[in-house]
Order: C-alpha cells, then structure tokens, then sequence
C-alpha cells in the first residue's frame, strides 16, 4: 500500500510486461536465425528454406507483440 | 513524416500514440472510423491500380511497376500450386491467395505514407490511419480467409464429417483420442486471432516506433523517421508474405490430410530399415 501510494506501479508492471515479455522472443529468433546460418554453412543448398525460417518468425514474434497488446490492459 | 512534424513540436510530453481506431464523421448512426475510411479509399485505389496493370500485361516483359506486380503473382502462385500435393487442386485457390496477398502488402505501403497517422488530425484523432493497423480490419481479413478455408476443406473432403474426422489421429471412440481430437479442434480456432493479431500488432508497433522516432528527432523528425520508415516497409512485405503463406498452409495441411492416406501406408512400408532389429533388444522377433 505504501509503495502504491509512492510510485506509480502501472509503469513499473508495464515495464517488467515488456523487458520479460521480449526477452522470449529475442532468443527464439536468435535461434532459430543462428540455426538457419549454420545450416547454411553447412550445405549451402539449404538456403533456399529461408521462407519456413521466416515462418517460424513470425510465430515466435507473435508472443513478443501478445506482451506488447497485454501493457494496454493495466491500469 | 514532415507533414507531421508541427504536430509533434505541439505536444507537451511524449509523442501522441494511437492504438484503437477513432470516429471521423457519423452516416446515420453509423461511425464512419479513420480506419475505414482509408480502407475505402485504399480498396479503390488498389482494385483500379490492379486493374490498369492487368490491361497492360504482354506476353513480352515490359519491365517497371508491371514487372513487379507480375513477378509478385508468379511468387504467389507457384507458393501455393508447390504446397498441395495435387498442383491442379492447388492451382483453383490461387487467385484468393493472390489477391490477400496484394490486399495485405498495398494496404501496409500505403499506410506508411506520411499523411497518414498522425500526420493530419481532426479534434485530436488522427484523420487517416492504415486499414491494417486497426484490429477491426485485420480480424475481418482473417474471419474471411479462415471462412474460406474451413468452406474448401469441407468440399475437398467431401463432406463435414468426414472433415471433422481428419481432427482424431485414430478412432474417436478411443477416449484419449477424442480429447486430442478436441483439442486439435481448439487449436484451429484459434487461428483466426493469432492471423489477425500478428498483422495488427505489427502495423500499429511500426506505427508506433514511427512516430517515437519522429518525435526524438523534433526539428529533424524526417531524417531519424526515414530508417525506421524503410525497415517498416520490410516488415509489410513480409507480414503480407507469411499471412499468405499461413493462410495456405492451413489450407493445404487440410487437404492433403484428407485426401493422402493411400500415401501413409506406403511410406510406413518403406520408411521402415531393414536392420532394426539387429540393434534393438528383442530384434530377432521382428526381424
């Protein structure tokens, strides 16, 4: 109660929602980019699955923007 | 972004940032919002730019903006007839995908020109904003694809039963294979959202970063906007890209599914090796 009454938390609980909420989704396209260049590397021939890499971006990247959506929701 | 520069010089703290939607003018009872009504405006522009390419199109490259219009349909097309196992059945769905495709992709690049947003505003409220960069549209294009591909699944199956019944891996009489089924059910519902959120959140964030950008810069608002302007228009395109090649693969998934099961006997046939039960225990039983 006394902390409520000194700051505002809303911004803090926004903060903390977007700092963890992107720190997932950072890493699994790091991965999943990382893993793409090696395959690369490794066969050269296996360029050409760019698209499903991108694919998997993007369902990753949906759970960044979900976090994104949810700081719009606290008050 | 130089027509909203005086805007952002005006506000007091922080850039203005809108998310929802907001009304411009009312037609009896109905709010017309800021998003439609650049929707309209877009559609119009579209199906007429669409129109004039394709009376232009030969037989002989021409090069210019027709080249690419026709080198994005031939992407388009050959992403779809390459994902069904049957490139006939595959080729009667390409021209819904093809025109998603151009919807999606125009309606991002014409959302980030520079008057719309928060470049002209009335009463506080943007004038225009990006069709796609508003929930309402981007869940009307994922209703209407998801509708789509559940009406050409159901008709590549032959029926709504023998649809639902591709849900459950064995006999839905089996308890656990029912409640998998279910839940398998669940999660093609959900599609519809995870579609339409994806490409909403994506458009309003580089929205967003836009305008914090512009307002940073203050008096050189056009030159800190400009990078992040360019990476949006990479982000478009490739938002257009995956909710095409989703929408397809949702759609594919289904009717190879229900259509292929010759095909599954034989793989389990060939796929298994000759010499699995010289390594495992118990080999010489089924060797």
């Amino acid at each position: 109660m006394i902390i409520a009454d000194a700051v505002n938390t809303a911004i803090i609980g926004k903060g903390l929602m977007i700092g963890g909420g992107f720190i997932g989704p950072a890493i699994g396209i790091g991965l999943i980019g990382g893993n793409y260049l090696q395959a690369v590397g490794r066969n050269p021939e296996a360029a050409k699955f760019l698209g499903q890499a991108l694919i998997f971006v993007a369902i990753v990247e949906l759970f960044g923007l979900l976090a994104f959506a949810s700081i719009f929701i606290v008050k | 972004m130089s027509f909203g520069l005086l805007s952002y010089l005006a506000a007091d703290v922080g850039p203005t940032v809108h998310v929802a939607p907001a009304g411009v003018f009312t037609i009896g009872g109905w709010t017309i919002t800021n998003s439609i009504l650049y929707g309209w405006i877009c559609s119009i522009a579209i199906v007429a730019f669409l129109i004039w390419v394709a009376r232009r199109v030969t037989v002989k490259p021409q090069g210019g903006i027709i080249q690419f219009i026709e080198a994005g349909v031939d992407f388009i097309t050959n992403l779809v007839e390459n994902s069904f196992d049957d490139k006939k059945v595959g080729h009667k769905y390409v021209p819904f995908f093809v025109t998603l495709f151009f919807f999606i992709i125009l309606n991002n690049w014409l959302g980030l020109l520079p008057f719309v947003g928060e470049g002209f505003s009335s009463e506080g409220h943007p004038l225009l904003r990006p069709f796609t960069g508003d929930l309402n549209g981007t869940l009307a294009i994922g209703v209407v694809t998801m509708l789509m591909v559940y009406g050409a699944s159901i008709l590549e199956a032959g029926g709504p039963l023998k649809y639902l019944k591709h849900f459950f891996i064995g006999s839905p009489l089996n308890p656990l294979y029912f409640v998998i089924g279910l839940l398998e059910m669940f999660t093609d519902l959900t599609r519809v959202l995870s579609l339409s959120l994806r490409l909403f959140l994506n458009i309003t964030i580089g929205e967003i970063v836009i305008a914090v950008f512009a307002y940073l810069g203050s008096i050189a608002a056009p030159l800190t906007a400009l990078p992040f302007t360019m990476l949006e228009v990479l982000v478009a395109a490739l938002q257009a890209y995956i909710f095409t090649i989703l929408a397809t693969m949702y759609l594919a998934i289904a009717v190879n599914h229900t259509s292929a099961h010759p095909a599954d006997d034989d793989l389990t046939d060939a796929g298994v090796p000759e010499t699995i039960g010289v390594q495992t225990a118990g080999g010489s039983a089924r060797g």
